[in-house]
């Protein structure tokens, strides 16, 4: 049984750690096609013609791109429509 | 681009010969066939981690959202089942059914890939056209490519 405890000198640290954004990563598949990844871009996030394109050719060229930044759980939820529409998406801290 | 599909006032309209209508009836059996994660590569492909070394946290977002995940994909499929009878010389989409095609002609592109062990860009020149799976893979992405670019057509 613990006797006593005292507050943390970190406890700030953990707040800021649960507020920290985090990123939508979408990978390149060797599926999907550009003109296809583009449109989901599109309609999912409202991305102009030439951001949706610029972003697409970043996920072919290097592999990744990040496609969404902020709080957690509205993350979670732009990485479940990617993977609805056969996407590769993944979370990371921002 | 000229492509099979078309937007005709406000509708999406395929066009298609008897023979891409049977190639396409397949696609629902396709699907349904997908088994089990572990014992199939197309379930596998569909069944997505979202956190590539959290093996909690990617528990805990299948727990939440696996379910809906399972309904959209059932509702899609009913969807494209449904129109795609409707004649075999092409049919005619409402903006709602064109998406639903849309997510169950990349879903189905996805389950033929992975079964084929297909990992890498430039498969396309490695894998003979003349495998009736391979085959299938093309016409579908050509369908992917042309329904993409209709819609998108239509985005404000």
């Amino acid at each position: 049984m613990m006797t006593a405890t005292s507050r943390p000198d970190e406890l700030e640290d953990i707040q800021v750690d649960l507020d920290r954004p985090w990123n939508v990563v979408v990978w390149n598949d060797p599926v999907n096609l550009m003109t296809y990844v583009v449109y989901v871009f599109r309609k999912l996030f409202g991305f102009s013609k030439e951001k949706a394109t610029r972003l697409m050719m970043q996920v072919h060229n290097d592999g990744r791109a990040i496609v969404a930044t902020g709080p957690r759980e509205k993350m979670e939820m732009d990485c479940f429509r990617l993977h609805n529409h056969g996407l590769w998406a993944t979370m990371e801290r921002a | 681009m000229k492509g099979p599909f078309r937007l005709v006032s406000g509708r999406i309209e395929l066009t298609m010969d008897p023979r891409e209508a049977e190639a396409l009836s397949v696609v629902p059996g396709l699907l349904e066939s997908v088994g089990e994660t572990g014992s199939d590569p197309g379930a596998d492909q569909l069944d997505q981690a979202p956190y590539p070394d959290d093996p909690v946290a990617n528990a805990e977002f299948r727990r939440l959202m696996a379910e809906e995940m399972a309904q959209s994909r059932a509702a899609d499929r009913s969807a494209f089942s449904l129109t795609v009878e409707q004649s075999p010389h092409g049919v005619t989409l409402s903006s709602g059914e064109a998406e639903a095609w849309l997510r169950v002609l990349a879903e189905a592109r996805l389950v033929l890939a992975a079964r084929l062990g297909i990992q890498k860009d430039g498969w396309e020149n490695t894998f003979p056209e003349d495998d009736p799976a391979v085959a299938l893979l093309h016409y579908l992405g050509w369908l992917q490519q042309s329904l993409a670019e209709t819609l998108e057509s239509s985005l404000p």
